[in-house]
């Protein structure tokens, strides 16, 4: 456990430190900053497209950081040779890339976080909202974050064996279908007008796609009027799927790593 | 004395357009416990390819190979050796003494009196809280260094040690890599620099196109230098053959005397009795060695490395 401990903490000192990284954080953030001052141009409730626009940004930046730092992450230990000081310590190639991707995910914590609190000091201060509501409104961050840990899993696994930016556009590819068209697929395979070999693509699709979409909670936050059945639940499922979804992903990762010529 | 590394007809093939290449080609090596071994070839002859298959980075094709007596890629060897890579790259944003923490984390050792000890052998303990970024190429290496000595390794395996460093980190190198032979580890390097090599290095071994090409002690492969000695007292340079013992050797009139330019190997003591009891006067004898370099480019440039030349005659030649 120590090794991958430590491999963590020190990719989350690198991942704080990337410039490139910094630099969306910073776009991130001063969007929220200036969030509150763009909700007057719409004609829809002022804190409606507050909280769509402030939910937007942080989800948004959140996913371009995900796959910037982590389809970097193992190539970059490959070409700076710092990988062959590593593994030829008694560390097992299971231990780095678990450990590179828990870093990464911490990192991503911090940056998210980071964003969070600016916010919800924004929301605050534009709406003199109680406790109560800004609770509710982080809930959709937390939500997102496991969003992204799957995100930061798919793009660590396809980092074991295709470029980076092979893996840039194949992870953000796979995180768009995902979250935008998993509804779809789902709505296919459990529709009985639908042919028997479309529903069976369209079951093994959804069965394979990691549903992104699952965490997207924005809209019950935004419109009140839209709720949850049993919210609490619902929470657990989808993070409870998206921490064995993380596993599969890893074992698969750690798998191809382990046969991977580095 | 046991091996510290066996490989018996290890080879590392890939696959290329034009078939299979086999980058490293049914290599046997043998490096004995407690030596300086020296692993030289131009680039691209597989030397690195070598390392990593030993330390378990790659695979091998074909073959097996031991190290420390363990099958490699076994992790029970990990705790006892240590790798510093060619133009090693370490996380420039850590302080000379966190890399050392790091490297020490991943061995369960944390031990602020071993960090400082290391630092001090390297000569960085006044410059442990700059950052790596900070740090010059010598001191990089230095640092690197220090974090092979973390686990006490029986075994080191330093690639391009010296590699574009100026000569006085050279030096500082070259004294660390003795040192570590002093206590007793042993030291596998990889490295272009021949006259370093020759200086510390007590058996070599010359792979080229991914074939061991020769192997032995260093002593017994430059042997094969040339004596000349030059003479005076003859008539002529006939008068002066027929008094020597050796046959086919060549001799060239000088402007005062002879010059006789005979094998290392011939018997120096009864070719300078012969010229005496022919009342010969001897004015100089000057040896001339064969040099690394001179090996090393007779190995590499010839066209087709075939077969292994192990020269180990001398049992008790080492430097």
């Amino acid at each position: 456990m120590r090794p991958i401990l430590s491999i963590a903490s020190t990719t989350v000192g690198e991942a704080i430190r990337r410039r490139v990284l910094l630099i969306i954080l910073l776009i991130g953030v001063l969007f929220l900053a200036v969030a509150p001052g763009l909700g007057v141009l719409s004609a829809r409730s002022e804190t409606t497209v507050l909280r769509g626009m402030m939910l937007g940004i942080i989800q948004l930046t959140s996913a371009v950081i995900a796959i910037v730092l982590t389809v970097y992450m193992l190539p970059n230990e490959i070409e700076r040779r710092t990988i062959y000081t590593i593994l030829s310590k008694p560390v097992q190639r299971w231990q780095f890339l678990v450990g590179k991707y828990l870093g990464a995910v911490s990192a991503l914590a911090i940056m998210m976080c980071l964003m969070s609190v600016v916010m919800v000091l924004m929301y605050w201060y534009q709406q003199h909202a109680p406790i109560s509501e800004i609770a509710n409104l982080l809930k959709a961050p937390m939500m997102y974050f496991v969003q992204m840990s799957l995100l930061a899993a798919v793009a660590v696994m396809f980092s074991t064996f295709v470029s980076p930016l092979v893996n840039f556009f194949l992870s953000g590819g796979l995180y768009l279908v995902g979250s935008l068209f998993n509804p779809f697929f789902e709505t296919l395979s459990s529709n009985n007008n639908t042919p028997a070999f479309t529903k069976t693509v369209a079951k093994f699709i959804n069965l394979v796609l990691p549903n992104f979409a699952n965490y997207n909670v924005q809209n019950p936050i935004i419109n009140p009027q839209q709720t949850i059945g049993n919210e609490t639940q619902y929470f657990i499922n989808v993070t409870v799927y998206g921490v064995l979804y993380i596993l599969g992903l890893l074992v698969v990762g750690i798998l191809i790593f382990d046969r991977r010529e580095v | 004395m046991a091996a510290a590394i066996q490989t018996t007809k290890l080879t590392k093939s890939y696959n290329s357009r034009s078939g299979k290449v086999n980058v490293v080609d049914h290599l046997d090596l043998h490096v004995e416990e407690g030596e300086i071994f020296g692993f030289l070839g131009p680039n691209g002859a597989g030397k690195t390819t070598t390392i990593k298959m030993l330390l378990g980075i790659i695979y091998p094709s074909f073959g097996e190979g031991y190290v420390l007596g363990k099958e490699i890629g076994d992790m029970d060897v990990h705790r006892l050796i240590s790798y510093v890579p060619e133009r090693p790259y370490y996380y420039e944003h850590m302080t000379g003494l966190e890399l050392l923490k790091f490297y020490g984390s991943l061995f369960g050792i944390n031990d602020p009196a071993l960090f400082e000890r290391l630092l001090e052998k390297v000569n960085l303990h006044r410059d442990k809280d700059k950052t790596i970024s900070q740090y010059s190429k010598g001191m990089q290496q230095r640092i690197g260094l220090a974090q092979s000595l973390l686990n006490d390794p029986k075994l080191l395996f330093l690639d391009e040690p010296t590699g574009g460093l100026d000569p006085i980190a050279h030096r500082e190198i070259r004294d660390l890599i003795l040192s570590f032979r002093d206590e007793g580890r042993t030291v596998f390097i990889s490295s272009h620099e021949l006259s370093e090599v020759e200086l510390i290095c007590n058996r070599v071994a010359i792979i080229n196109k991914g074939v061991i090409a020769r192997q032995g002690k260093l002593t017994d492969l430059l042997r094969g230098g040339r004596i000349e000695v030059t003479v005076d007292g003859f008539e002529s340079a006939e008068a002066f053959l027929k008094a020597l013992p050796l046959k086919d050797t060549n001799v060239r009139t000088l402007p005062s005397g002879f010059l006789l330019d005979m094998p290392e190997l011939e018997d120096t003591s009864s070719v300078i009795d012969s010229i005496r009891g022919a009342k010969g006067k001897i004015l100089s004898i000057v040896p001339r060695k064969k040099r690394l370099e001179d090996l090393f480019v007779e190995t590499v440039s010839s066209k087709q490395p075939s077969k292994t030349i192990t020269v180990e005659e001398s049992a008790g030649a080492n430097q």
